[in-house]
C-alpha cells in the first residue's frame, strides 16, 4: 500500500504531474494509476527493478507513450496529447536509457541535434561553449563520430546534448547504466552541477544509494504502482527501501 | 424516446450464426458439403468453358495452398514462387513431350522396357521420345521443384523478411528468364509442344476439361488435408514459433535454418506437382506463364483468404479465378451500362478483364489497411483436452506440483555440470565480457548479480549460443558447447529465459510449451501428416507434459492454456518463459530476472518454485537484482561488474565484500558499510 | 571499331544508364534508411513520371522528335518539364505514403511491403487504362548534336543526362549534409526514437523522405524518355529492379552508396550485353542481386546490414 509523505510540501511548485496515469504497451497494464509530482528546482529520483515501470514512465513524459487515461502536465498544462517536439521546445529534454547518441554523426553533430527545436544560432553557440565548459573532455572529440567514444564519453555527451535544448527538465534514464564507479561518481557531480545551474531533473535509476544520495525526492515503482513516495531522506531511511534497494538487511 | 433494442441481438446473431458455422464440428460438415457440390459440379453445369475455368481454378488453389505454407505458415514472403511453379511445368516438358529428343542409342533400352521413353523413327534420324506417365511425373517435378526450393533457400533463408523477398522475387526473374534463353530443353518463347495427356487405366484425358477438373479437385483435398495436418503438428507449430519469434523459437530448440527449408521445399515442392498438372492440361508451357505477375497473383490469393488459413487460401484461390474467368464479362457489361447511364466515358470505356490486375492491386492495398487477417482468417486452432488430460489438472490452490521428474538425463553430482573458462566477448570496442571463469556444481543454485550493463545478459547469451564467444570455453556436463547453435545447445540440456520476454504472442500458452518439447521430439513433416502411431503417441505424450509443468505453477496458467500468451500478464507470462524451457527438459536452466515485473508475493512465490526445481534434480544458473530472492536461495553469488567476475561465495560473504558493495551498491552504501562496522 | 572503341561506347552507354538507375536508387535507399521498407511503388512512380514529363512536354506543343529547340527555348522547356514532373511524382509519393503507408506505421511483418506492391500495380494499370498498351513516342526536343570520340559517339542527350543526374545528385547531397531537414533524417535513420525525443518530427521526415525519393523518380523518368524516345506502362519493372539492385549493391540506406550501385549497375547492364548477350543481361544483374544481399549484405559502402543475426 502507498505510504505517503508525512508532511505535506508547501513549497513545492510542480513542474511535472503525473495524476492516476494509466498506460498500456499493447494488453500489457505497465503504468497502473502512478501519480508523481516533480517540484521546479528539485532532483527526483524514481527507483524501482527492471520491468517495474520506470522507463514507461519516461516515455510517458517525453510523449513518446500516451497514456490511456490520467493526466499528465507541465508547467501547469496538461500535455497527454502534446507532441514530442513541443515537449521539447517547452524545455523537456531527455537523456535516453543506453544513451542512443546518433552513432555515425559526429560528437557536434548529435550536440546540434540537442537543439533541434532551436533557431536561435547565437544562443546555440554560446550554449556550446557552456556545455563545454561543464564537460571540458568533449571538446576534445567534437569531430568524432558519436559511436566510436567509450561508454563514460558517450554519457557525457548524452547529457551535454539534452543541455542544448536548454531544458527546464532533464529526464535522465539509467545514467549510471554500465559505467565504471569513477565515472558514476562524475556523472552524479555533474546532475547536481547542472541541477545548481537550475534546471529539473528527473532521474530513473537502479542505482538506489547514488541517486537518492543527490536527490530531494523519491518514488519506488513496483509492478507498475508507486508502493512508496516521499522526501530522499525519508526513503534512504525507510526499511523495506534498505532491503529492497540499498543491499541493507 | 428510446430505442428498441433490436439491433443488437440481430447482430449477435448473425456472429452466433458465424461462430457456428466456423465451429470444429461445423466446419467439418461444411468441408464434406462443399467438396460433394464440387464434385457433382460438371454434371450439374455442363459447360466446358465452365467446367475449364474450374479446372484451372483448381491449379490456382493448389498454387495457393502451397504458397501458404511458406507465406503464412513459416512467414517467409516469397514472391518468386512461380519460379518452383515453372520448374515442375518443364520437368513434366521434359519427360513427357517431344521436346527434346536424343539420338536413339541401346543405352535408352532399358527405359523403353520400363515405357519411360519410346523408339522415335524420323525420315532422318532415330529418336528418343520421353513418355514418363503423367502419374510418375508429378511426384517427381514436385520432388524437383523441391530440390531447387533447398538449393535456392539453403544461402538466402538466414535474410531478414524483406530481403527474403527480394531474393525470391530475382529467382523469380531468373528461372523464367533461363527457360526462354534455353530453347533445346523448353522451346524458348514458342513454348513447349506436344506434352502427353495423362492416361489412367487405358483411359486418355484428351482435351476434354472434366477429367482435369476430378484430378484437380482430388489433388486440392489432399493437399487441404496435408496442410491442415501440418498445421497442428510439432512442425506447423515450430513454423509458428519461427514467424513470431525467431530467436526464442531458436532458443527452444528450433533449427530455424532446417524448418525454413523445410517449409521452402514443401512449398517448392506443391507447386512442382501442380506444374505438371497445368502442363498436361494445357498441353503447352511458355516461360510468360511463370513470370511475376503469377507470383503476385497467387500473393493476392492469400492474402485476401487469409495467411495462414487452409479455408481462407482455398476460397480467396477459387474466388479469384472464377471472378476472372466468369464474371468480369458480365460485370463489365453492368459497369458500362452504368457509364451510358450516367454518361460518366471512363465507365463506358472500361475494360474489367483487362484491369484484373487494377483489381488485385486494390484488393491487396484494402486488405493490408482494412483486413490483414483475410476473409477467413486463420482460427487459432482450439485443440480440446481429452478426458484424461483434463484429469491431469491439479487442484486449485496447490502450491508446488508437477511432475516427479523434470529431466531423463544422467547426471554426475561428483562433477561441475556448467564449466566456463575464460569467456570473451567484445561488441565493437567495448567489452561486456572480459576473461569470465566460473563453475555450477549440479543441483545448485546460483545468483548471478550485478549493475545493468555489467554483462550478466550477454554472459547467458554466451553460454546459451546465441550469440558467439570472442575467446574462451563452455563446457556443460563435460562437453564443449562453445560456438554450438542455440538449439543445439537446447538440445544438450541447457535452456533459458528472457529478460526481456520473448513469448510466442500469437500462439497459445499450450502452444507456446509444446514448442519447448521440439527438440526431443521427432515428429517429421511426413509423420506429421500421415499422423502413425509412433507419432500420435509423442504428440500425445507432450500434451500430457505440457499439463504436468503447468502444474508447479498451481492454478495461475492451467486455465488460460488456451488462450493466446499476449493476454498473460506480466508475471504469467514470467511463468510461462520458465514453463516453456522446462518442457525441453533441461538439466541447467538459466533464469534472467525471473521475478521482474512482479510483486513481493508473487516473488515469494516463484522463488519458492525455483527452489522446488532444484528440489527435482534441476540445477539452476539465475540473474536476479532483487538481493532477499538471492539471499533467499542461492547456494552461491556470483557478482559482474564491467563484465568481470569482482566477486564469489554465499550471500553472506559477498555481502561482506567491500568492493561488491563499492561497485554494485555505490559509494554511500559503502561508506554506510564502513562506518557501520 | 576496335575494341577500345566498343569498349568507350559501352562505358558512355553504361554510365548514361548508371545516372538513371543512380537516380532511382536513391528513392528506394531513402525510403529504406528511415522506415525500413522496400517499397514496390516506387518503380511504378518512376513510370508515372516519365508520363508526366511527356504531358508537360506536349502540353509546351512539343510532340516527337520533329521539334527541335535551341538555347535558351531548349533549357527552359527541360527546366519546367522537369520541375514539373518532379513537383508531381514528389506529391505522388506523399500522397502514397499518407494515404496507405501511414496508417501501417509501426504494423510488423511484411504488411507494408506487401501493400506497397499493391500500390505499385495500381499506378501500372492506371497507366494502361488510360494510354494503352503500346508504347508511346516522347517528345524530345533536343539538338541531334553528337560528338566523335575515336570510334566512339558522345551524343547531347547523354551529356544533358549526365549534367540532370549530377546536378540532382549534389543537390540532395548538400541537402542532406547542410541543412537541418537533412540532418533530422540523417537522425531519424540512425535511431529513429532517439531523433523523435531530440524534437524531430518524425512524420515530416518521412514525408519529406517520399517526396525527395518520389521526384528524383521523376526526374529518372524523364530522363528514360528523352534517352530512349518512348516510354510505356511497363518501364517500371525493369528499371526497378535494376535501380532496387543498385542499392543493395552500393549498401541499401547509404545515399553515396546508391549512387555508385547505380553507375555500377548501368556499366555491367550494357557491358554485359556487349560481351555476354543482352538476354542474359537480366540474369547477371538478378544473380548479383541474390549474391550480394548473401556474401555482403551491407553491399560495398556499407549500411545496416539486413541480416537479421
Amino acid at each position: 500500500m502507498p505510504i505517503s509523505d508525512a508532511q505535506p510540501q508547501p513549497s513545492r511548485r510542480p513542474l511535472l504531474e503525473f495524476k492516476d496515469v494509466d498506460t498500456y504497451y499493447g494488453e500489457l497494464h505497465v503504468l497502473k494509476g502512478v501519480n508523481y509530482v516533480v517540484g521546479e528546482g528539485e532532483i527526483v529520483a524514481l527507483l524501482g527493478g527492471n520491468a517495474s515501470g520506470k522507463s514507461t514512465t519516461m516515455k510517458t513524459i517525453l510523449g513518446i507513450v500516451r497514456p490511456s487515461s490520467g493526466t499528465v502536465s507541465y508547467n501547469g498544462a496538461v500535455i497527454n496529447t502534446m507532441p514530442t517536439a513541443e515537449r521539447v521546445k517547452r524545455g523537456i529534454a531527455p537523456v535516453p536509457e543506453a544513451r542512443r547518441l546518433f552513432p555515425r554523426m559526429t560528437v557536434l553533430e548529435n550536440l546540434e541535434m540537442g537543439a533541434f527545436t532551436r533557431n536561435d544560432t547565437e544562443a546555440i553557440e554560446a550554449d556550446k561553449e557552456r556545455v563545454f565548459q561543464l564537460f571540458p573532455r568533449i571538446k576534445e572529440r567534437l569531430g568524432q563520430a558519436a559511436g566510436t567514444l567509450s561508454g563514460g564519453e558517450q554519457q557525457m555527451v548524452a547529457m551535454a546534448r539534452a543541455l542544448m535544448a536548454r531544458p527546464k527538465l532533464l529526464c535522465m534514464d539509467e545514467p549510471s547504466m554500465g559505467l565504471s564507479p569513477a565515472f558514476v561518481e562524475q556523472v552524479f557531480d555533474l546532475i547536481q552541477a547542472i541541477n545548481r545551474q537550475g534546471t529539473t531533473i528527473f532521474m530513473v535509476e537502479q542505482n538506489a544509494n547514488m541517486a537518492l544520495s543527490i536527490a530531494t525526492h523519491g518514488y519506488v515503482l513496483q509492478t507498475g504502482e508507486v508502493v512508496l513516495a516521499g522526501s530522499a531522506e525519508s526513503l534512504r531511511n525507510n526499511t523495506m527501501v534498505q532491503e529492497a534497494y540499498l543491499g541493507g538487511a | 424516446m428510446s430505442l428498441p433494442p433490436v439491433a443488437r441481438p440481430q447482430r449477435n446473431g448473425v456472429s452466433a450464426f458465424w461462430e457456428k458455422v466456423l465451429s470444429e464440428k461445423w466446419q467439418a460438415r461444411v468441408a464434406v458439403t462443399l467438396i460433394i457440390l464440387a464434385a457433382l459440379f460438371p454434371i450439374i453445369d455442363n459447360n466446358e468453358g465452365d467446367i475449364d475455368a474450374a479446372a484451372n481454378a483448381t491449379a490456382f488453389a493448389m498454387l495457393a495452398l502451397g504458397l501458404n505454407i511458406v507465406v503464412g505458415f513459416a512467414g517467409l514472403l516469397d514472391l518468386g514462387y512461380a519460379a518452383f511453379f515453372a520448374i515442375g511445368a518443364y520437368t513434366c516438358g521434359i519427360l513427357a513431350s517431344y521436346q527434346v529428343q536424343p539420338d536413339w542409342s541401346s543405352f535408352w533400352e532399358p527405359f523403353q522396357w520400363l515405357g519411360l521413353v519410346e523408339h522415335l523413327h524420323t525420315t532422318t534420324a532415330d529418336k528418343v521420345h520421353f513418355t514418363v506417365s503423367f502419374w510418375l511425373v508429378m511426384p517427381l517435378a514436385a520432388l524437383v521443384a523441391a530440390f531447387f526450393g533447398v538449393l535456392f533457400g539453403a544461402p538466402t533463408l538466414r535474410l531478414k523478411g524483406d530481403y527474403l523477398a527480394i531474393v525470391t522475387l530475382g529467382f523469380g526473374e531468373i528461372v523464367p528468364i533461363v527457360a526462354r534463353n534455353t530453347p533445346y530443353l523448353t522451346n524458348g518463347a514458342q513454348g513447349l509442344n506436344g506434352v502427353n495427356t495423362p492416361k489412367l487405366f487405358g483411359y486418355s484425358f484428351g482435351v476434354m476439361s472434366t477429367p482435369y477438373y476430378y484430378v484437380g479437385l482430388i489433388m486440392i483435398v489432399l493437399l487441404i488435408f496435408a496442410s491442415m495436418r501440418l498445421k497442428d503438428s510439432r512442425i506447423g507449430r515450430a513454423w509458428m514459433a519461427i514467424r513470431e519469434d525467431e530467436i526464442a523459437a531458436e532458443a527452444m530448440g528450433v533449427n530455424r535454418t532446417r524448418l525454413k527449408l523445410l517449409a521452402f521445399a514443401i512449398g517448392a515442392g506443391f507447386a512442382g506437382a501442380t506444374g505438371t498438372f497445368y502442363v498436361a492440361k494445357l498441353q503447352t508451357a511458355t516461360p510468360e506463364m511463370f513470370m511475376f505477375p503469377v507470383s503476385v497473383m497467387l500473393l493476392v490469393m492469400i492474402v485476401l483468404g487469409g495467411m495462414g488459413s487452409v479455408a481462407g487460401v482455398v476460397v480467396g484461390a477459387v474466388f479469384l479465378q472464377l471472378l476472372q474467368s466468369w464474371f468480369l464479362q458480365d460485370l463489365t457489361q453492368g459497369v458500362h451500362w452504368l457509364g451510358q447511364v450516367t454518361g460518366i466515358a471512363f465507365f463506358e470505356r472500361i475494360d474489367l478483364v483487362q484491369s484484373i490486375e487494377l483489381i488485385f492491386g486494390i484488393v491487396l492495398v484494402i486488405m493490408m489497411l482494412y483486413r490483414r487477417e483475410g476473409i477467413i482468417p486463420a482460427r487459432r486452432a482450439v485443440t480440446a483436452l481429452t478426458v484424461a488430460e483434463q484429469a491431469a489438472m491439479p487442484t486449485r490452490g496447490a502450491d508446488i506440483k508437477g511432475p516427479e521428474k523434470l529431466h531423463h538425463r544422467a547426471v554426475d553430482l561428483a562433477k561441475p555440470l556448467l564449466e566456463v573458462r575464460g569467456l570473451r566477448k567484445s561488441f565493437g570496442g567495448i567489452q561486456a565480457v572480459r576473461g569470465l571463469d566460473l563453475t555450477v556444481m549440479p543441483g545448485s543454485i546460483v545468483a548471478v548479480i550485478g549493475p545493468n550493463g555489467s554483462g550478466k545478459t550477454t554472459f547467458f547469451n554466451l553460454v546459451t549460443g546465441l550469440i558467439e564467444p570472442s575467446g574462451g570455453q563452455v563446457v556443460l556436463a563435460g562437453e564443449n558447447i562453445t560456438g554450438l547453435k542455440p538449439d543445439a545447445i537446447v538440445a544438450r540440456g541447457a535452456a533459458r529465459t528472457f529478460q526481456n520476454l520473448r513469448l510466442f504472442a500469437n500462439m497459445t500458452l499450450l502452444e507456446n510449451v509444446l514448442v519447448g518439447a521440439h527438440a526431443r521430439t521427432h515428429a517429421g513433416a511426413l509423420g506429421a501428416v500421415i499422423r502413425p502411431p509412433r507419432v500420435r503417441r509423442e504428440e500425445h505424450e507432450a500434451r500430457e507434459g505440457v499439463l504436468g509443468i503447468l502444474g508447479i505453477f498451481g492454478n495461475r496458467l492451467m486455465p488460460r492454456i488456451q488462450h493466446l500468451a499476449r493476454t498473460l500478464s506480466y508475471a504469467n507470462r514470467r511463468r510461462l518463459e520458465i514453463a516453456r524451457a522446462l518442457m525441453t527438459e533441461p538439466v541447467l536452466l538459466l533464469l534472467d530476472e525471473p521475478t521482474a515485473g512482479m510483486n513481493p508475493t508473487e516473488t515469494l512465490e516463484l522463488t519458492e518454485q525455483i527452489r522446488g526445481l532444484r528440489d527435482r534434480g534441476l540445477t539452476i544458473l539465475l540473474i536476479e537484482h532483487k538481493l532477499n530472492v538471492v539471499n533467499e536461495i542461492a547456494d552461491k553469488v556470483i557478482v559482474l561488474d564491467h563484465g568481470e567476475k569482482i566477486a564469489e561465495g554465499t550471500p553472506e560473504e559477498v555481502h561482506r565484500n567491500k568492493e561488491v558493495l563499492s561497485a554494485y551498491l555505490g559509494r554511500t552504501a559503502a561508506t554506510v558499510a564502513a562506518t557501520a562496522s | 571499331m576496335t575494341f577500345q572503341d566498343v569498349l568507350l561506347q559501352q562505358i558512355i552507354n553504361g554510365v548514361s544508364l548508371g545516372a538513371m538507375y543512380a537516380l532511382l536508387a536513391l528513392g528506394f535507399t531513402m525510403v529504406y534508411g528511415i522506415i525500413e521498407l522496400i517499397n514496390f511503388a516506387h518503380f511504378n512512380i518512376f513510370m508515372v513520371g516519365s508520363f508526366f514529363a511527356l504531358w508537360v512536354m506536349q502540353a509546351m506543343g512539343i510532340v516527337g522528335q520533329s521539334t527541335i529547340l535551341w538555347g535558351f527555348p531548349l533549357v527552359g522547356v527541360l527546366l519546367i518539364a522537369l520541375v514539373v514532373t518532379m513537383l508531381g511524382t514528389g506529391i505522388l509519393g506523399v500522397a502514397i505514403e499518407r494515404l496507405a503507408l501511414r496508417p501501417l506505421r509501426g504494423v510488423s511483418g511484411t504488411a507494408p511491403m506487401i501493400t506497397t506492391i499493391g500500390l505499385s500495380y495500381i499506378l501500372f494499370n492506371l497507366i494502361l487504362l488510360n494510354v494503352g498498351a503500346d508504347s508511346k513516342n516522347y517528345s524530345n526536343p533536343l539538338p541531334q548534336l553528337r560528338w566523335e570520340i575515336g570510334g566512339a559517339t558522345l551524343r547531347l542527350r547523354e551529356l544533358m543526362l549526365w549534367s540532370i543526374a549530377l546536378i540532382l545528385m549534389v543537390g540532395l547531397h548538400y541537402f542532406v549534409r547542410r541543412t537541418k531537414m537533412g540532418k533530422a533524417m540523417q537522425a531519424t535513420a540512425q535511431d529513429q526514437e532517439a531523433a523523435r525525443m531530440m524534437g524531430v518530427d518524425v512524420d515530416r521526415v518521412v514525408v519529406i523522405t517520399f517526396f525527395l525519393g518520389s521526384a528524383l523518380a521523376g526526374a529518372a523518368g524523364l530522363i528514360f524518355g528523352l534517352y530512349y524516345n518512348y516510354t510505356s506502362f511497363i518501364i517500371g519493372y525493369s528499371a526497378g529492379l535494376r535501380a532496387f539492385t543498385a542499392a543493395v549493391l552500393g549498401g541499401i540506406g547509404n545515399i553515396p552508396g546508391a549512387m555508385l550501385g547505380g553507375i555500377l549497375i548501368g556499366l555491367i547492364e550494357s557491358l554485359g550485353g556487349q560481351y555476354v548477350a543482352v538476354r542474359w543481361t537480366d540474369v547477371i544483374i538478378f544473380s548479383i542481386l541474390v549474391l550480394v544481399l548473401v556474401f555482403r549484405p551491407s553491399g560495398l559502402l556499407g549500411a545496416a546490414a539486413p541480416s537479421k543475426s
